[in-house]
């Protein structure tokens, strides 16, 4: 309960933007519900005339009443629902926004807890269910109030005893909603979780339907289906049989309103008293009066999917608050040298250190190999440098400034990254390129494309360079994956140049063209390489000066000289 | 229509829970319209001075309105979860059908995901569309005669007007949602692959620092959706207010005509025909469902009701033969006819019980490999034999009871790790699950868990890390009764010390299974160091050659 309590609060805190609009529509609800008081006085006029009650309007005058209300109407439904669509677009933008700032802000660290398809679901399918709760339940929340208030005042007006009728059945919907069984609320949640409990195991067993095929289970999982659907059917109607009972406290509440009042005007009018055109005025605005609690209660099931998407939402990593601005530390743009001291770092406790105590040297120029078994602490050391994580202790530093004074920016114009599997965004190759540095020219990325030895591939592509790739896209090897990557770092041209077992899913052919072109890539710039040892000595066998330590459970367990 | 009609077809088995439940809603409707107008009749027959004998209708049309009411929304949600269950169903098994041709194996997961959206936008198609038009249907010609005797032109004036608010204009947001719907379904996806590119690429974009122009990115798909959006939500704004529109005019028309004479049979129309004009004042918004559905009906039955894929069962199959010995023979096979030949004269034996490996770079045909063996496509020419019986003669389902696979697309389901493991072999009892668990080195991580066995394996996976799936789906591959374990990549996606982990783990498998000795068959795009093989190829050019072991 309290766990829905927060997700309402989270709910209602992110609504404060977007009250302006609601109030409007709800402003311009109670003028469509005004307008139809207008329009049943109209009808009753008219019909009272007709009847023989000499009137203070003409019969002409009050059809064309009725008729230009009936515009003003129409006008007030296209707008509300133009500013719902406003409002809600409003509200999902902002709320987008926030939440893959949040993500982007959090950086590569939320991909070591979170699925990246689980975290776009939530930025893109449960924003896109929040529509119904800004456009719809919002205001139909409060119009369901101010509404059948606004007739019922209307009616006090010219027959108080009608009025108080009207208001009483109006009471029954809310004591009634109360009333059956647990309250409608409970019930309709309860079918709604049924129903998405359904349609995630659905969408499960459709996703593994090779897995299912594969083991020959498809008829006997067919079957499953059938027999989850009937019994979810059994439960729900169950549920349902309750959940019903609220909506029909709503139908009992206006027959008996409709009832009560015909009769109530029948008896008077036969008896000569009462006034035949207030009877009609009234009776006209039954349907007015509970038409807005009708709207209220079919839109009670946005509010439900947007409490369940507020708590997703929620869960997610908040956008970063604004960074006190921060001198710009100016570190040579050449030559850059690299110094750990004492380095820690726990990404989770339960595992221990990643990096416990690490220290060493990179002059500026030098090319270090980080040698030693998978878990070692190479990529934690290379993802320190990238800015991706925090050190827990101890001092990083380039050219003798401190990694944490320097802004983010500051520091990726300083690096350029080569990883294992480099991410290809579903757009043209060229523009995957030009990333790295989205000023450069057309002629500065076909040097990058020839440095990295792309261009014999090129060639054989239908578009060239402008040959879209990424999802849907056209698919690359490892191996050219992996060189659309070392032409974004000969394009970014950066002083420090961090590999992070750049060959570790190439076969050995692929490893060594990809070695050589990372070597062409090392020159004159400082170099920090995690990678196996066999990769190591590939890449120090063209004679470079080579520096090399070997880290093992975190720790440095020796440095030398030349590998 | 077409489409929807097949759909329909579909529910003929619960065509009497569907005709009931529109009986109910049509009589539901009526006792709704009829209680509107009685009370305008008792109300006009008061006001005349006339009998007011319609009052004791009143008591009794207002129970019976609020009962029907209620028994509508009973027996139309009943039949339409009957419905739906039956489509979801059928949707699976014609799923099911291609997916044995190959064809289903190779759609991505999101590509599903839109296609079980689909089956869902066909939740409406009885509750929010069939029956409002039933409806309005019913109410046309009870207002025809029921103004007739105002004027036959009022008559045919006022049922014009119903005719174009409750079915003209919801045929115009029909057309709307089937031209733009195509537009935001579009303008979704790239929104989605916009915002998945920013996520999964979230190293590149904070080493690049590319913060901005990804959320730029977004935003401008987003700003593409919303306009898309807002042409479909605006156009149904107008249909809707077009509908109003119809009905207001009938009133003044009618009005106008009763303000001349009024009677009992005049304001009882007006009630009618203001009830009337109430009851289809949604269909605006049914005809822009009725679009939605109609696209996703011709999505769904071209996903699930076309022809398998070009596999032929024979008709008489043999049957499996003893030995599991896996041997290709001068093997050509093509994806397509204008593409390079995949294999072009592969000639490689298995002998039943080794342990080998494939080893070649992406796009030599590995995969492929393992779906000749499952027979999921077939050779232009040569053979793939089993036990030196062609596969092609065996059926397709003893063939996969003896052949296993295991690749990065296995999936977990979101289920119990029982349940997931008994697809293996659903007579499994605890103790052959746990051994299973035990083989693949999940055992003790099983055990820890509060629920054991029936802990809940999350959506996809989630829940556990990489390694684990992964072992737990190999843990369901040995519970199966297969001799031929095929490994398609298994460790792709997984960390290089994961991986290790995992290949150790098969080097200290138990190859004695149920029907002899197991053959393992690693597929990869090099080797770790750490597996323990009896023969090692590589693939070239369409051939196998033999590297060292």
């Amino acid at each position: 309960m309290s766990e829905r309590k927060q997700s309402a609060d989270w709910l209602r805190g992110k609504a404060a933007p977007s009250m302006v609009l609601v109030r409007r529509m709800t402003a311009l609800g109670l003028l469509g519900t005004g307008a139809a008081i207008g329009q049943a006085f109209c009808v009753a006029g008219v019909l009272d005339s007709a009847l023989g009650h000499p009137s203070r309007w003409s019969t002409a005058a009050l059809l064309a009443g009725f008729a230009l209300l009936a515009v003003f109407r129409a006008a007030c439904g296209v707008l509300g629902d133009r500013m719902g669509f406003a409002a809600g677009a409003a509200a999902r933008r902002r709320l987008r926004t926030e939440a893959l700032g949040g993500l982007l802000a959090a950086g590569p660290a939320l991909l070591r807890e979170r699925h990246s398809g689980e975290l776009v679901a939530t930025v893109i399918d449960r924003i896109e269910a929040l529509e119904g709760f800004f456009t719809r339940w919002l205001p139909a929340a409060r119009l369901a109030l101010l509404a059948p208030a606004l007739v019922t005042v209307s009616v006090l007006l010219v027959d108080p005893v009608g009025g108080l009728m009207l208001a009483g059945a109006g009471l029954l919907v809310p004591a009634g909603m109360a009333a059956a069984g647990m309250g409608a609320a409970a019930a309709s949640r309860q079918q709604f979780a049924a129903m998405a409990r359904l349609q995630a195991r659905f969408l499960d067993r459709i996703r593994g339907i090779g897995t299912i095929v594969l083991h020959g289970g498809a008829e006997a999982e067919a079957r499953g289906l059938g027999l989850a659907a009937d019994e979810l059917r059994r439960r729900t109607m169950r549920v349902l049989r309750v959940a019903f009972l609220s909506s029909t406290v709503l139908d009992l509440a206006m027959a008996l309103a409709l009832v009560t009042l015909t009769l109530r005007f029948a008896a008077r009018l036969a008896s000569g008293q009462g006034d035949p055109g207030v009877a009609l005025f009234v009776l006209l605005l039954v349907p007015e009066f509970f038409a807005p609690l009708r709207v209220f209660s079919a839109s009670y099931q946005d509010r439900i999917q947007a409490l369940g998407a507020a708590e997703a939402l929620s869960a997610l990593p908040a956008p970063a608050p604004d960074e006190p601005p921060r001198e710009v530390r100016n570190v040579a743009a050449r030559g850059v040298a690299v110094a750990f001291e004492d380095v820690r770092l726990t990404w989770d406790a339960a595992r221990g250190p990643a990096l416990d105590g690490v220290s060493f040297r990179v002059k500026a120029g030098e090319t270090l190999v980080l040698a030693g078994p998978s878990g070692a602490g190479k990529s934690s050391v290379i993802e320190i440098l990238l800015g991706f994580v925090q050190p827990g202790g101890g001092r990083v530093t380039l050219n003798g400034a401190d990694l944490a004074s320097l802004v983010p920016r500051a520091l990726s114009r300083l690096t350029a990254w080569v990883g294992q599997t480099p991410m290809l965004f579903a757009t043209s190759i060229r523009e995957n390129i030009r990333l790295a540095r989205p000023e450069a020219t057309d002629a500065e990325v076909a040097d990058a494309v020839r440095l990295a030895r792309l261009d014999g591939f090129l060639a054989s592509l239908p578009d060239g360079l402008d040959t879209a790739i990424g999802e849907a896209g056209f698919g690359l090897s490892g191996g050219q994956a992996q060189r659309v990557a070392i032409a974004r770092a000969f394009l970014k041209d950066a002083p420090l140049l961090l590999l992070d077992e750049p060959t570790a899913h190439l076969d050995p052919a692929t490893e060594s063209e990809v070695m050589d072109s990372l070597r062409r890539l090392a020159i004159g710039r400082t170099v920090i390489l995690a990678s196996h040892s066999a990769a190591a000595h590939a890449f120090a066998g063209n004679g470079f000066a080579v520096r090399r330590v070997d880290l093992r459970d975190g720790q440095v367990v020796n440095a030398r000289g030349v590998a | 229509m077409k489409d929807l009609a097949r759909i329909l077809g579909l529910w003929r088995g619960r065509a009497a829970w569907l005709v009931l439940g529109a009986a109910i809603s049509l009589a539901s409707l009526a006792a709704g319209v009829a209680l509107a107008t009685v009370s305008g009749t008792v109300v006009a027959a008061a006001l005349l001075g006339g009998a007011v004998s319609a009052s004791l209708w009143l008591r009794v049309l207002g129970p019976v309105r609020v009962a029907l009411r209620y028994a509508e929304r009973l027996a139309t949600h009943d039949a339409t979860f009957r419905a739906l269950a039956d489509l979801r169903v059928w949707f699976f098994r014609g799923l099911a059908a291609r997916a044995a041709g190959g064809l289903g194996a190779r759609r991505s997961g999101d590509v599903l995901a839109r296609l079980v959206g689909d089956v869902e936008a066909l939740d409406g198609l009885y509750l929010r569309i069939l029956l409002p038009v039933a409806g309005a249907v019913l109410l046309l010609p009870v207002l025809l005669v029921a103004l007739w005797p105002l004027g036959a032109d009022l008559a045919i004036g006022v049922a014009l007007l119903f005719v174009a608010g409750a079915f003209l204009m919801p045929a115009w947001a029909r057309r709307l949602a089937q031209g733009g719907g195509t537009r935001v379904a579009e303008a979704g996806s790239a929104l989605r692959v916009a915002a998945l590119d920013a996520v999964s690429g979230i190293r590149e974009v904070r080493a690049f620092g590319l913060e901005g122009r990804m959320l730029a990115a977004v935003q401008a798909r987003e700003a593409a959706l919303f306009s898309a959006q807002q042409r479909q939500s605006g156009g149904l704004a107008w249909a809707g207010a077009a509908s109003l529109l119809c009905g207001q005019a009938a009133l003044v028309f009618l009005l106008w005509r009763v303000s001349a004479v009024a009677g009992v049979v005049g304001i009882t129309a007006l009630f009618l025909a203001s009830a009337a004009f109430e009851a289809v004042s949604g269909l605006s918004r049914a005809g822009w469902l009725a679009g939605q559905a109609q696209a996703a009906a011709a999505r769904v039955i071209g996903a699930a009701a076309a022809p398998p894929g070009e596999i032929v069962q024979q008709a008489a199959a043999m049957s499996l033969p003893p030995s599991s010995a896996l041997r290709f023979q001068g093997v050509r096979f093509r994806w397509q006819d204008d593409r390079p030949w995949v294999f072009d004269g592969l000639t490689l034996d298995v002998p039943q019980g080794s342990r080998v490996a494939l080893l070649g770079p992406s796009g030599s045909g590995k995969s492929t490999l393992a779906a000749l063996a499952l027979r999921i496509v077939s050779p232009a020419s040569g053979c793939v034999t089993l036990g030196g019986v062609d596969v092609a003669q065996l059926a397709a389902a003893d063939l996969r009871t003896r052949i296993g696979m295991l690749n990065q697309t296995t999936h977990l389901f979101s289920d119990t790790i029982r349940a997931n493991l008994l697809l293996g072999d659903p007579r499994a009892d605890a103790a052959r699950l746990w051994a299973a668990l035990d083989a693949a080195r999940v055992g003790d991580m099983v055990r820890a868990l509060p629920d054991g066995l029936d802990a809940w394996v999350g959506e996809a996976g989630a829940g556990f890390s990489g390694g684990e799936g992964r072992r737990l789906a190999l843990a369901r591959a040995l519970l199966s009764p297969a001799t031929i374990l095929i490994l398609d990549e298994p460790c792709a996606g997984l960390d290089a010390e994961t991986e290790r982990g995992f290949l150790s783990t098969l080097n200290d498998l138990d190859t004695t299974g149920a029907g002899g000795a197991r053959t393992i068959i690693l597929i990869a795009h090099r080797l770790t160091g750490v597996e323990r093989l009896d023969r090692v190829w590589r693939l070239s050019g369409g051939h196998a050659v033999a590297a060292a072991a």
